[in-house]
């Protein structure tokens, strides 16, 4: 590999990185922290992704003042010629735009999870994964049988708002992405270290005990789900905007069983093991990836299902040698049990 | 409780029970395996759903009523086997029976000075709890390495934390070594004097238990066969058959 080729090779890495944690961050605080199996997550990335395309085109007209009577999802294309070159001639307003279709994207996550959620919430865990897996397939089909949403099978494009960066865009794309995903991080980590994390986790220990000491187990539950889906909708409507595209196939294969697998090496019910499983996860699968056809005289097979054999023998290896993953989750102490200087520890 | 009645299946887990507990005192459950003491403990609790009958706090009906309900009227339990939150840390442990933590809720949460001082009251009476029941060198370790019997007194701990009226525990002292199961029952008692507490207490150990409670209850078979004072309960001769003889 050349040095180019090892910088666009790691700016690819990263901006996947980012996206895939973000997702794994919000299966970790159902899954790992709370105790829902979520096996859903593509619904509320991929209506983050959706909602997030099929609004920003039209939100981007009104606010930029574009005089155009096309239709921004069947004109896609034109429209977003007279949208682009106001974008990329300034830097704050297509800031301002990302934060808009972040918060858009959040909220259509947070969205679907409510949809596929609110009617199984009650149930037990298991019963809750299958009503949540069977509402993953759903919005698939909607994105590819209603064309006002996305255009159809053939898809649209979104804004480009990293467009000022000109050259630079998928560096700056990336990093203004590792940025929100870092920031997102730091929130999930602190808010598991509060009291109503405790929660959570008390839930997933013992939900029965936790019943009996008058926590409203469904509404604690519902909040895990609502903020692990804007979490994963954030993420759908980051790597539209980076892609620049969106197309009806988001398949649950990509985004419920591979955070499923990155979060299961990582350790669950750590973040900082989601973290570093994630990073493992797909910094092997893109190196699979890149290398994988020079392998391919040698095997016995065609080499492009050499990244689900490998990862799904890793997979099968952790889950027996080291289920807990590669980092256990760590029982954190009190932040009001910490001895202050000079005082001794309570107890 | 009148005449409550549970059933699972065929069986008949109790059968017309009916017995109260006076504001105040210390009243103990006896009776063999399988007679129907912790369902009655899961049905006052809203654990259980009676097939029949009533369940009254006081002058309010609770039958029915769902475990936070319960917990929240001021009413809290232990379970026959431990029933800790596994990767809780044993102080954590206390900290989430506290009923009315601010940083519990997803939006305060976020502001830390809502809840802090609070979370720094809990933890301060929670030590002292640990304190107390010997646990204090556990407390910042996840309780899954405890012992059998220092599980059961974390769960004690826990309903402690409650600050409720009315306790229920079932077998609080199995697995504790008498020394520190004479000082359990002995601060039960001190409880009571102190703040008016009542306890419900399920327990195979009578040489440590009867020189604590006020009432007797036994149990057999799902019905109540006896109740009264210990002196007279257990040289009640159904008892001693049912129960006392085994």
């Amino acid at each position: 590999m050349t040095l180019d080729q090892v910088i666009l090779f790691t700016v690819d890495l990263l901006a996947l990185f980012s996206v895939y944690l973000i997702i794994s961050l919000g299966l970790n605080l159902q899954q790992g922290v709370t105790g829902i199996p979520n096996f859903g997550l593509v619904l509320a990335v991929a209506g983050g992704a959706y909602i997030t395309a099929s609004l920003s085109t039209r939100l981007a007209i009104y606010l930029l003042n574009v005089h155009t009577s096309l239709d921004p999802i069947v004109n896609n294309v034109t429209v977003l010629q007279l949208v682009n070159p106001i974008l990329r001639s300034s830097p704050w307003i297509s800031i301002g735009l990302l934060i808009l279709f972040l918060i858009i994207g959040g909220a259509s996550g947070a969205l679907m999870g409510l949809i596929s959620s609110a009617p199984a919430i009650r149930l037990r865990e298991d019963y809750l994964a299958i009503t949540l897996l069977a509402f993953g397939e759903i919005l698939n089909v909607v994105g590819t049988g209603y064309d006002p949403l996305i255009g159809g099978p053939a898809g649209t494009s979104l804004p480009d708002i990293f467009g000022w960066a000109g050259q630079y865009r998928f560096y700056w794309a990336t990093l203004i992405m590792l940025l929100v995903a870092v920031m997102l991080f730091v929130y999930i980590e602190r808010l598991v270290k509060t009291p109503f994390g405790r929660v959570l986790k008390a839930i997933r220990d013992n939900e029965n005990t936790a019943m009996s000491l008058g926590k409203d187990i469904t509404r604690y539950r519902m909040s895990s789900i609502l903020i692990g889906s804007i979490l994963c909708g954030i993420a759908g409507a980051l790597w539209a905007l980076y892609s620049g595209a969106v197309t009806p196939s988001y398949d649950r294969l990509d985004y419920t069983f591979l955070p499923w697998l990155m979060v299961l090496l990582g350790g669950m019910g750590s973040n900082v093991g989601t973290a570093v499983g994630t990073l493992v996860f797909v910094t092997l699968d893109e190196l699979i990836d890149y290398f994988k056809y020079s392998f391919a005289p040698f095997l016995p097979f065609n080499v492009v299902w050499l990244n689900y054999l490998l990862l799904g023998l890793l997979t099968i290896f952790i889950l027996i040698y080291r289920p807990e993953g590669i980092i256990r989750e760590k029982w954190t102490s009190t932040p009001a049990a910490r001895p202050q200087t000079g005082e001794a520890k309570p107890g | 409780m009148k005449e409550v009645v549970t059933s699972f299946g065929k069986l008949r887990a109790l059968d017309g029970v009916t017995l109260s507990v006076e504001a105040g005192s210390v009243t103990l459950l006896i009776g063999p395996n399988g007679s129907g003491k912790t369902t009655l403990v899961n049905v006052i609790t809203g654990f259980q759903r009676p097939g029949g009958g009533h369940v009254y706090y006081g002058e309010k009906e609770i039958t029915g009523w769902s475990p936070q309900r319960v917990y929240r009227l001021g009413i809290t339990r232990t379970f026959q086997v431990p029933s800790l939150f596994g990767k809780l840390t044993t102080l954590q442990n206390l900290l989430v029976a506290d009923k009315t933590h601010p940083g519990e809720s997803f939006l305060k949460s976020h502001l830390r000075h809502l809840w802090i001082n609070h979370e720094k009251e809990t933890v301060e009476k929670a030590s002292g709890i640990l304190q107390t029941l010997g646990l204090a060198e556990q407390s910042d370790k996840p309780v899954s390495v405890l012992s059998g019997g220092q599980m059961k007194l974390t769960e004690l701990g826990r309903a402690l934390m409650s600050d409720a009226k009315l306790y229920l525990l079932d077998e609080p002292i199995s697995g504790v070594n008498p020394t520190l199961a004479l000082e359990i029952f002995a601060r039960i008692v001190s409880l009571r004097k102190q703040f008016g507490m009542t306890f419900f207490i399920i327990e195979h150990r009578l040489d440590i238990a009867l020189k604590y409670v006020d009432y007797v209850n036994v149990m057999a078979s799902g019905k109540l066969i006896a109740a009264g004072a210990p002196v007279q309960v257990v040289s009640d001769p159904k008892v001693i058959e049912a129960y006392l003889a085994r």
